[in-house]
């Protein structure tokens, strides 16, 4: 697998560089465009400048400045546990050494992301439209998908590119703005130097540099496209790989692409890190070169050509099939690995929402939770109830039979302190956890943690483990015993 | 979502895949279009059923702010007989009862699709007492 993500690396690395070398070229040319002789290694230098300094907040703020402007809320495990048993599941099942941290945005438009500087610091996206949408398995696949671009360190690398075509796209713009304000100007100091040889050399640079302008932003942002395209064939591979089931993932992106909701908050820069593309209707023209992701029909034909395997090997030669050519899509290194990976058939387990009724109960039920309602049950005649964080009674009459509701005030403060905890990452150690609580049932109920704090535990809750908001111990939470 | 009457949190209700926005403190009740919708399952149907609860041409502004789009709702006389009103978004964003009229709407309504939501509310409310 090293050998897999050095590949990937060393692909990317080439196209970083020309990348690189064309930010380079294009500050050098604007500088001797604009002071002729020594201006070259400034403009250099500024460019260089530029890229540095948003290399640098994007490393130690990238992932936080893009989920916050994708409108990620991070959630603990009550919020959706399903997707914290998937993420898990493939967290294993990548040999990822820290659990991702999880984010739901909340939009109806059904799309996932994965960000982060190292594989240490990551996070997986998905939005609450994709959860309403989509089964187990499905969900699965896409998570799977998220996964791989962690492990095959993409995201990382995809924020530095992007950057760089940032940088390069910016530098252009201001270059040719500045020269539709002052073009007179600058001919006119031309022709008061007298020296006619050097006024001709310099035209011929100011001609070359605005070439270059025009040119280098689409290059650039056609490399780019080109880097992410590829990362979305391998994640597509790894993934299936990870769920030895390809048609997950495929049957997720069909349903996926079949959304007409449009997701507002992407923009751009942010556009290739989805899974699906979620500026809809944009780009459709240029698909092959300026789009971000290649054609989704495509890469579901790929994956349902897989009859074989979920194997790198199986992904290459259903990529041939499907292309009717000889081009390898994967790494050498991947094709290498021969080892049959057979397909999993799974259970048809919890298929989706009995109908679009459903699908927007439980969308909209995503959204409550994200945004910190309490779901209680009356204990009288059944009724679900939501109750919104800023709600402060302690206890209320049922509206429908009257029976007394508690609300669990104790539950509202924990929240947070979970969500703070899972803040700091959870630290993965030999030793797993510091105590253990078996469930009585799955009901309201409330257990002391061995620092004395009292713990409640709500119907909902499902995850494995739960940290204490007192003393930060990390309590394994086992099911009741039926 | 606050109250359109008074202001304070309100809580969800959830029954038969319907939700319903209940404030605890004055016993007001908002049904939004999108759960109309999926009550009635036709998108017709909840226009009509929107445009039902008028018995009288006489439609008045009142104080009261719709959630959704913060413009005023409409007054609409439901039960001249009593003097009820019940408030609506001039753009169909739902209806707001005040504590008790729902019981005394729900006695109004006669069509149909109007006959499945008064059920549905009686089922919720079938515990409230009107005082
Ligand atoms: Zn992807
Ligand atoms: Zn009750
Ligand atoms: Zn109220
Ligand atoms: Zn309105």
């Amino acid at each position: 697998m090293w050998e897999l993500i050095r590949a990937n690396r060393r692909k990317s690395i080439a196209l970083f560089i020309v990348m690189g070398l064309m930010l380079m070229v294009l500050g050098y040319l604007i500088g001797e465009a604009y002071w002729p002789r020594g201006g070259g290694v400034g403009g250099l230098a500024v460019a260089l400048l530029v890229w540095g300094i948003w290399s640098l907040v994007g490393y130690f703020a990238g992932d936080s400045i893009l989920l916050k402007s994708s409108g990620a809320k991070q959630v603990t495990p009550d919020v959706h546990p399903q997707l914290f048993n998937v993420v898990e599941e493939m967290k294993i099942a990548s040999g990822l050494s820290h659990m991702p941290k999880v984010y739901i945005i909340d939009s109806p438009a059904p799309n996932a992301f994965a960000i982060g500087r190292t594989p240490e610091k990551c996070s997986i996206a998905v939005t609450a439209g994709l959860l309403a949408i989509l089964n187990r398995d499905e969900l699965q696949g896409v998570v799977a998908h998220e996964t791989a671009h962690i492990h095959n360190r993409d995201i990382q690398f995809m924020t530095y590119a992007g950057i760089m075509l940032g940088t390069v796209v910016l530098i252009s713009h201001m270059f040719l703005r500045s020269l539709w304000f002052s073009g007179g100007r600058s001919s006119r100091y031309r022709s008061r130097s007298g020296n006619r040889n050097s006024g001709q050399g310099q035209a011929i640079v100011m001609v070359v540099a605005i070439v270059f302008a025009i040119l280098a932003p689409i290059m650039a942002r056609l490399l780019y496209l080109a880097i992410s395209r590829r990362r979305e064939y391998l994640a597509d591979a790894s993934g299936a790989r990870f769920t030895r089931y390809p048609e997950g993932l495929a049957s997720a992106l069909e349903k996926i692409s079949g959304s007409k909701e449009d997701l507002k908050t992407a923009n751009k820069v942010t556009a290739p890190m989805y899974i699906v593309n979620p500026l809809k209707g944009k780009g459709k023209k240029l698909a092959n070169l300026s789009s971000t992701h290649p054609p989704i029909t495509e890469r579901i034909r790929i994956l349902r050509s897989m009859a074989g395997g979920a194997g790198y090997a199986d992904y290459q030669s259903a990529y041939e099939k499907v292309h009717g050519k000889k081009s390898s899509v994967l790494p050498q290194s991947a094709l290498a690995d021969k080892s049959a990976v057979p397909v999993l058939i799974p259970g048809q387990e919890e298929m989706a929402g009995a109908g679009q009724k459903s699908s927007r109960r439980e969308f909209g039920d995503v959204v409550r939770a994200v945004n910190q309602y309490l779901f209680l049950f009356c204990a009288g005649c059944g009724l679900k109830i939501k109750v919104p964080p800023e709600f402060k009674k302690k206890q209320f009459p049922c509206p429908r039979c009257k029976t007394q509701i508690e609300v669990p005030l104790a539950e509202m403060a924990t929240v947070g302190a979970v969500l703070e905890s899972v803040d700091q990452g959870r630290q993965e150690t030999q030793k797993d956890y510091d105590m253990v609580y078996r469930r009585k049932r799955s009901e309201w109920e409330s257990f002391r943690c061995n620092c004395g704090k009292t713990i409640q535990l709500s119907p909902h809750f499902s995850g494995n483990y739960l940290d204490c908001s007192n003393c930060r111990r990390k309590i394994k939470i086992e099911l009741p015993q039926i | 979502m606050d109250c359109v009457n008074c202001r304070e949190p309100m809580i969800v209700l959830e029954v038969d895949q319907v939700e319903i926005d209940y404030c605890l403190e004055c016993g007001g009740i908002w049904l939004d279009s999108g759960e109309l919708g999926i009550l009635l399952d036709d998108d017709d149907i909840v226009a009509e059923f929107l445009e039902k609860p008028v018995m009288t041409n006489h439609v008045r502004e009142s104080e009261r702010l719709c959630p959704e789009c913060e413009k005023n709702l409409n007054e609409l006389l439901v039960d001249p007989d009593n003097g009820i009103y019940i408030d609506r978004c001039a753009d169909r964003h739902g209806l707001f009862f005040d504590r008790g009229e729902l019981k005394q709407v729900i006695g109004l309504f006669r069509t149909e699709t109007s006959k499945k939501v008064a059920s549905l509310l009686k089922d919720i409310f079938r515990g409230d007492k009107i005082d």
